[in-house]
Formats: structure tokens, sequence, C-alpha cells
């Protein structure tokens, strides 16, 4: 998988890139917002890893000025400044995800992987399934193995958001994003107490646990 | 050349212009009084010498030109304040008050002039006085002319158009001095405003306009003048506040920090200790420190931005009942009793995502201090004052009294939560952000002692009615 990390601080860039290719992937850097531009022009990216404030061309410009081109790589925003409007901007601008400076490595790992997997899925599938779980979106069912799982609203989305996310890690930060839609940092395991209580639903009385703890990083479904 | 500083003051240089098209909306209003004077007496003359005409032409149709002729002679007589002169159809004089016609020329149609007399006055002096007359053809072919003496009505309407100059040249007077009066005044108000903004932009923000009580413009600009200084004070310490703050908040983490890595590093050259375990509590403590770091930097942020952004009308009750969902089973998992009181059809404006964050944080707080067995309750309510009220009750050990008020003010945390990296600041961030809405946190004791857990603290964050 190709990366394209546009970023001006080098030492941070360098540090990047390295974990980056360390996990597998091919890295390409651009020290500014019009390298950036430059080299997305090229193609060939899985995901673009932009900040949001650099000199030349801003993160946000190079964005929308890649959109106008109809670029539609999945791009993940970096930020130093964690505020609100920041993010609603950037995400208005045509960004996928948004990451606030500093970050877990493993934050940033579990994001990448669910914006290019996004890109590859992209389906309007009625049915999910991983392994022998199965998730009717339209009945709102969940089954595994034939035997229906009952689950509450939330526990469903919870559900869904890691089978779409299914053999990625996914973190805490993320599934309060993505299934809460909360942006802060609670300074409890709200969390893990979900997550408790989903896979006793799914995964109590099945030979095989689905729901992995994964030491770190956060949580991954498999099949 | 430069004018005195009266002259080019604002209010001055507005009072001539006024003047001046004061000046001219008087003159206009004049000489139309002018007009309407002079011609009417004009008017009036004309129409006595019509009647007095008619009424000798009448004498005349009726008895000929000896009686008219007598009757000339009988109204000369009698003083009256005309002018005859009767000619015969030659243009020889018969009789009359005045030697000849002033008319040079007679066309026999009625003919109107205006002319002089000259006269003798009492001391024998010759005066010319202006006259106005009418000629007329009789039947029998003689030409009468009657006049009248206006120097009268000439003098009267001279007097008055020298009282209608006294009047321009008095309210131009009045107008500038007036104007000179008003400059002064304002100029000095405004002079006391410039001096307060002169002193602010040498850095004295602590100068304010004087407010005199007269509740007009100039009051309302040095009242909104001292309302913005005081909101920019206000900003300015909180930003020394936060400055401070940030400061005192993570030299202690910092230094904790410091002193680990360098004992495992110590540890570590010894040829002992577990570098694995050294990293990881690093990166832990790192971790605590830049979420203190989050915290405060919100907390400023919202201090400097006044109002919290992005604010929308919504019904309170779904986002407690969203935060409700989300802490549930925490509080379950800790064998703590959760039950919410939501009351429907309440609305807030406000800023969805910090209300959502406040409300976590008195949460996680609750959680973090009640113990197994306890219990919280959420609940959100109409004040009787209109206000909403969002509260979080619960039976840990509460918060005593005399350290209420402190908990709720900015980067206050009370002494025995001080090595919890992050604590105490949840408190403050949830205070700033209710002030950022208008709002405010109140602090009270919760349902009191039972058994060795309790009294318990209830955090009610009050948003004014919304409209």
């Amino acid at each position: 998988m190709r990366i394209l990390i546009v970023e001006d601080d080098l030492e941070a860039a360098e540090a990047m890139a390295r974990g980056l290719t360390e996990a597998g992937y091919e890295c390409v850097k651009a020290p500014d917002g019009e390298a950036g531009l430059v080299e997305a022009r090229k193609g060939g990216f899985d995901v673009l890893i932009v900040d949001r404030m650099m000199p030349r061309m801003d993160g946000v410009t190079l964005i929308q000025t890649l959109r106008r081109e109809n670029d539609q790589t999945p791009v993940l925003f970096l930020s130093a400044l964690g505020e609100i409007n920041d993010r609603v901007a950037g995400l208005k601008a045509g960004g996928d995800d948004y990451l606030v400076k500093p970050y877990a490595f493993a934050e940033l790992i579990a994001r990448i992987e669910a914006l290019a997997r996004r890109r590859e899925t992209g389906s309007v599938a009625t049915v999910l399934r991983v392994g022998d779980l199965e998730m009717d979106l339209i009945a709102r069912t969940v089954h595994r193995q034939g035997k229906e799982i009952d689950l509450q609203p939330r526990e469903f989305q919870l559900l869904e958001f890691m089978m779409r996310h299914a053999g990625q890690s996914v973190t805490r930060t993320m599934l309060l994003e993505k299934v809460w839609e909360y942006h802060f940092d609670p300074q409890t395991n709200v969390i893990d107490v979900h997550i408790s209580r989903l896979r006793s639903k799914i995964d109590k009385g099945f030979d095989r646990p689905m729901l992995q703890t994964v030491r770190g990083a956060g949580y991954r479904l498999d099949a | 050349m430069r004018l005195p500083r009266i002259f080019r003051t604002t209010p001055f240089r507005l009072t001539l212009l006024f003047l001046a098209l004061f000046a001219a909306a008087a003159s206009a209003f004049l000489a139309y009084i002018y007009v309407a004077t002079a011609g009417e007496a004009a008017r009036r003359t004309d129409q006595a010498i019509l009647r007095e005409m008619r009424s000798l032409v009448g004498a005349y149709e009726r008895a000929g030109v000896d009686a008219l002729n007598q009757a000339l002679i009988e109204r000369a007589a009698a003083e009256r304040p005309f002018l005859y002169l009767l000619m015969s159809p030659d243009g020889s004089v018969i009789s009359g008050s005045i030697g000849e016609s002033p008319l040079e020329e007679f066309d026999g149609q009625p003919t109107w002039t205006s002319f002089r007399i000259t006269e003798l006055d009492q001391q024998g002096r010759r005066i010319r006085r202006p006259a106005r007359g009418l000629q007329q053809r009789l039947a029998g072919g003689e030409a009468l002319f009657v006049g009248a003496d206006v120097g009268e009505d000439e003098a009267y309407i001279d007097t008055i158009v020298l009282a209608l100059w006294g009047a321009v040249v008095l309210v131009i007077i009045l107008g500038l001095a007036g104007g000179v009066i008003v400059s002064r005044n304002v100029s000095r108000s405004m002079a006391g405003l410039i001096d307060v903004v002169t002193r602010v932009r040498n850095g004295d923000l602590a100068a304010r306009a004087e407010v005199r009580g007269t509740r007009d413009e100039m009051d309302e600009l040095a009242e909104g003048l001292n309302e913005m200084l005081d909101r920019l004070e206000r900003s300015m310490a909180g930003l020394r506040h936060a400055g401070d703050a940030i400061a005192h908040d993570l030299r202690s983490p910092l230094t904790r920090l410091r002193a680990r890595l360098e004992a495992s590093y110590i540890d570590l050259e010894a040829g002992k200790g577990d570098p694995e375990h050294a990293l990881a509590t690093a990166i832990e403590d790192t971790d605590g420190v830049l979420k203190t770091f989050g915290a405060v930097l919100s907390i400023a942020r919202l201090q400097a931005a006044g109002s919290a952004p992005n604010q929308v009308l919504f019904d309170p009750r779904e986002l407690a009942a969203d935060i409700a969902d989300l802490y549930e089973p925490l509080c379950e998992d800790k064998g703590i009793d959760f039950a919410s009181e939501l009351t429907a059809d309440l609305r807030v404006r406000g800023n969805k995502e910090f209300l959502a964050q406040a409300l976590a944080n008195l949460l996680d707080n609750a959680v973090k201090y009640t113990p197994s067995g306890g219990a919280i309750m959420l609940r959100v309510r109409r004040r009787s004052s209109g206000e909403v009220e969002f509260s979080v009750t619960d039976t840990g050990p509460g918060v005593p009294e005399a350290d209420r008020a402190r908990v709720v003010q900015r980067f206050v945390r009370l002494e025995n939560s001080r090595n919890e990296p992050g604590a105490g600041l949840g408190l403050s961030l949830v205070a700033a952000v209710a002030e950022a809405h208008g709002g405010r946190l109140e602090l009270s004791e919760g349902p009191g002692v039972v058994g060795d857990s309790g009294p318990g603290l209830r955090v009610a964050f009050i948003l004014p009615r919304a409209g």
C-alpha cells in the first residue's frame, strides 16, 4: 500500500515514514503543500496524510484542489490543534478523517487501515458477514452460527463498525468518534465496558472468540 | 494657515454647515415675506385708486364734466389721500391737484404708472416721494388721472426689510455662538475618550472613560468603551491565568517524568532495571502531560473566545440520554446504581460537543469518586427561572462546603487530588464550558451520609433560558 506524507516537520515526517515502512507500507514524503500537490497528482496513493498547517500551501487548500480535480484518494488530516472548528473545516474541505498531534502510532495505523479499507469496499451491501457472524442491515438482526443474537441499538452500531473493519485494529478513540460521534477523550474506560458487553453477547457460548483486544491499540474483530 | 482648534472640531464644522443651510432657508423665507408684504401694499393702493376712479367716472356719467370737476375740487379740499387731474380732450388741464399728467404718452386705454411727486416740507425743503396712478379716457373725450402717494407704504416696507436683515444677522451670531459652545462641550467629552484610547494604546489597560450620567450617546460610547476594555482585560487576565495554570499543571508531571527517566537511566547503567517497563511508564506519563495540556488549552481557548462557537438550539434530553447510554454500562460494571430523569421538550442553545464533553466530565468524576454499591443520578429539568439544569448527583465523599466555590474556579484543584494528572481540570473545563454559554456551575451536598459513604456531591450545570 502506498502512502503520501505531506508534512513540513521533517523530523516528524521521517519518524512517521520509518514507522509506516516497518508496518509494511510504502511511503513518499513531501515537505510542503505545493510539493505535496505535485506528488499527489502523480497518483497511485492509497491514503494521503496531510498536515493542516504548512508553508506555501496549507493542507485544506491542497485537498480542496485535489478534490476539484476529482482525485478521491482518502485523506487523513493531521493537526496540532484539536479544536472542533479545525476538524469540521478539515472534513468539509474533503478530508476523510482527522487526527490530533501528538498521537499514538497505533492510532495512526488503525486510521490508515480504516481509510484504505473503506476505499476497497465502498459497497452498499445489506448483509455483512465475518466468519460465522452475519448482520442483516435491513432487518437489523445479527446471527452467529444461525443463532440470533439480541443487541441494543448502540451495540448493533458498534458491531457494525467492527464488522466493516474486520481484521483491522480499531482504537477506543475511533469507536467513540465513529459510533458515538463524540470527539473528546473520556478519563474513564467507558468504551472498554461497551466492548466487553458486546463480547459477552457475540462470543459467549461459542468455541472461538472473535472480538480480540489488541494491546496498546484497541480491538479487532477476527473471522 | 492653521485654524484654532475649535474651528477644526467636527461639531463646529457641522454647526457651520447647518448655519449655512439655515441662513439660506431664512433668506428665502425673508424674501418671500418681503415680496408678499410689498406686493400686498401695492395691490391695496391700486384697488383704492381704482375705486376712486370708478366713483369719479360714475359722477361724470351721471352728471357730466362740470359735476366731475366740482367733485374733484370738493375731494381735493376734503384732503383725501389722492392726486387728481382732469384734462380736456385736447390735453389741456381743466383742474387737478397736480400740474401735469405723469404719463408722457396716452393712447386712450386705461394706463397705470408709477412716478414721483415733488413737495415742499414744513421747512421748505424739496422732497420727492414715490406715487402711483391710473389715467383713463372719459366718454366725452376728456382724460382723468387718479393717483396716490405710496411713500408711507414704502417706508413701512423698508422698516420690515431692515428688521428682517437684523433677524438674519442675529440668527447667524446666535448660531455661531451656539456652535462654539456645543463644540466645546462635545470636544471636552471627546477629549476624555481620546485620552482613554491614547492611554490604552500606550499600554495602560486600566484606563476607563468617565460616564457623566447624561445617558446620551457620549455616555453610551464611554460605557461601550469601558465594557470593551473590561472584557479585554478579563481576556488578558484569563490568558495570563492560563499561562500560570499551564506552568503549574505541567511542571509537576514533567518533573516526575524526568525523575523517573533519570532513575531508570541510572538503573540501566548499573545493569539492572527493566527498559521496557521504564519506557512504557514514560509514555504513560507523557500521555498524562498531554492530556492535561489539552484540557488547559481547551479551557484557555473557551475563556479567550468568551462564548462557545457553533451554538445551535436543541433538545437537551437527547444529549443527556446519549451520554447516559455511554456511561450506564460503566456504572453497572463498577456496581454503581445509575439512574436518569430527563424532562422532555426543553430547548437549550449551545455547542453540542462542548456540552456533551461537560456532561461526560461530570459523569467521569462521579464514577471515579463513587464507591461500589453507590448511586449516580443524571437529571435534566427546567428551573422555575426558565433556566435549564443538567445535574449529576453521586454518593461519593463529596466536596467540603468550604472548598466548593474554589473547585469551580478556573484551574483550582483540591490538594488531595493533586497527584492525579488532569483530574480536577475536568471540573474547571466544565465550569469554562458553562461560562462560555452564559451559564454557571453550582455544587451542593449529595443525598447525605449513609453508612460509611457520602455525603455525596451534586453538581448542577445551569444554562440560561434559550431564545
